[in-house]
């Protein structure tokens, strides 16, 4: 076994730092490249088959926080956000109310009960080609 | 010239291994976005386990940013804190406003009775006016015990007391050294005081001063170890114009008050000082008051009437009747249209307090959701003289004795 002298010791360091190096700064360009922001908040939402919400139903949604309607003149949605400051609802007998402040609501989202002053917002419902059920909060 | 290579080279393997490690440390962000602003917060990356502050104030709903203010998107710990408001305590009246006011919540208008700030700021437990009138008279410095100073400026265009507004008071401004004493040691208790130092003190200013009872927990059951945290702190020197904070731990709530020769009725020591003392009184009426005792109104007839009244009654017949707001914050009671409650001579409701049919009361605590039932004085053989109400004229009979 030959001794590795110190010219080469060194030599031999510098090739291993310089190409670990490298390596670590490929690597952080490589992670930084590939970085994928978070995405922007769902605004449509697909429900699925129509078949799933029979006529004469209404179905609480936790996502988005909604109420799908199915009735004879078709499929409307009610959001399940309040309009003060925006808790989820919660359905009651004879609509919904708000856990955090108590706003109250009937059955086709008009205030009962404040300190809500706004009426619950209508959502936008599509029907797909496939039978799909999209509803949309934009 | 290798050499200086080979250590540059090192030197540059060490640097990049360094940022690779400070890098991999870093938590992973975790993104919450309130519904009520839509714009994305980092806070809970590190903050997850702080409990919610209540059920009218939920994560999801408000996030952190609303209140507390902070770098939303930061996530270095002294970036992300370095805009917060009031420190620990976001609900400092120096920034109560930012912090927790708005149309929609805390400083709204009279008519919808969510003006919480402006009657907070003005009541005597912010301004302290009674007691710095009250020692300006003693020494000389004003001629009636008017108010003319709080712990800080206020003013109350539509008031209804005749105080339009208080200036700040100012020790420097004084020339008796006992009310300048006075302004150094004795205004540091009240909501409106800048904190004294200490994680102790942080949270006994603006709306946490009476409600955060625990770790970062807002409540409207608010027990009476919550006001003793201010009121059974120590007592004041009067010689030497100083507050003396009590060095022990008070385990008695009736023997180890700070006024060792109070008197009690059991209802004073056993109920919770909610039980009792209404919004109003506690948090101000949105109006300026000279002293305590133009704000602080009720009495033992409130609940028990006189030997020829008997106490004030509603019964409620209205769905929005503040009542039911208020038992819904504090969901001790279950509250119906057509049950009649007690109110105060001033029409403020005790929400906690139902007659019964057989003609008693039934008052639930607010903090301790216990029940107790009691009787009118009308028809008992009370001897009171039913103009005389304040409590030491009830404490003749019926005082506790320690």
């Amino acid at each position: 076994m030959t001794d590795l002298s110190r010219r080469d010791f060194l030599k031999l360091a510098r090739a291993g730092f310089l190409w670990i190096s490298s390596g670590l700064a490929l690597g952080g360009l490589f992670r930084f490249l590939d970085y994928e922001p978070n995405p922007a908040p769902k605004t449509e939402f697909d429900l699925g088959p129509t078949g799933q919400f029979p006529l004469g139903s209404h179905t609480v949604l936790f996502d988005p926080p909604a109420i799908l309607f199915h009735t004879k003149s078709g499929f409307s949605a009610l959001s399940l956000t309040c309009t003060h400051l925006g808790c989820t609802l919660e359905q009651t007998a004879d609509g919904f109310t708000c856990p955090c402040h108590a706003s109250h609501f009937d059955a086709d989202g008009n205030v009962t009960h404040g300190p809500a002053s706004q009426s619950l917002r209508k959502l936008q419902v599509q029907i797909t080609a496939e039978n799909h059920v999209i509803v949309y909060l934009d | 010239m290798k050499k200086l290579l080979t250590v540059a080279s090192g030197l540059l393997l060490l640097t990049l291994l360094f940022l690779w490690w400070w890098n991999a440390r870093a938590p992973k962000p975790i993104e919450l976005i309130p519904t009520l602003t839509g714009q994305p917060e980092y806070c809970l990356t590190c903050h997850a386990d702080v409990p919610e502050i209540s059920p009218s104030h939920p994560t999801e709903t408000f996030g952190c940013v609303s209140c507390h203010g902070g770098e939303r998107l930061a996530l270095d710990a002294d970036l992300a804190h370095s805009t917060m408001r009031g420190g620990a305590n976001p609900s400092d009246l120096s920034v109560v406003e930012a912090s927790c006011g708005g149309s929609n919540c805390h400083s709204g208008s009279e008519a919808d009775d969510r003006h919480h700030i402006q009657r907070v700021i003005t009541s005597i437990q912010s301004t302290y006016a009674g007691a710095i009138s009250n020692i300006r008279f003693t020494f000389g410095a004003q001629t009636d015990l008017s108010a003319h100073f709080g712990i800080h400026a206020v003013t109350d265009e539509q008031t209804q007391t005749g105080f339009t507004s208080l200036a700040k008071f100012d020790l420097f401004n004084e020339s008796n050294p006992n009310i300048q004493k006075f302004g150094e040691n004795c205004l540091t208790c009240h909501i409106n005081a800048t904190p004294r130092e200490g994680d102790a003190y942080a949270r006994q200013t603006g709306c946490s001063a009476c409600h955060s009872v625990g770790n970062h927990t807002y409540t409207t059951a608010i027990p009476y170890t919550q006001c003793n945290a201010c009121h059974n702190r120590g007592n004041y020197d009067l010689r030497t114009m100083t507050f003396t904070e009590r060095t022990d731990q008070p385990t008695s709530r009736l023997a180890d008050y700070y006024q060792p020769i109070a008197q009690f009725t059991q209802c004073e020591y056993t109920l919770d000082c909610i039980d009792c003392h209404t919004r109003s009184e506690v948090m101000g009426d949105g109006d300026i008051h000279a002293n305590q005792k133009d704000i602080q109104y009720v009495q033992c007839k409130t609940c028990h009437g006189t030997l020829t009244e008997l106490p004030l009654t509603k019964t409620l017949t209205d769905p929005n009747d503040i009542a039911f707001t208020l038992a819904f914050l504090n969901p001790i009671i279950d509250l119906k249209l057509g049950d009649t409650i007690l109110i105060t001579e001033k029409g403020e409701p005790l929400w906690n307090i139902r007659l019964l049919p057989d003609g008693t009361y039934e008052m639930i605590g607010k903090a301790t959701r216990q029940y107790f039932t009691f009787r009118p004085v009308m028809g008992t053989a009370c001897e009171q003289n039913p103009a005389e109400q304040e409590s030491r004229y009830c404490h003749e009979c019926h005082a506790v004795e320690h």
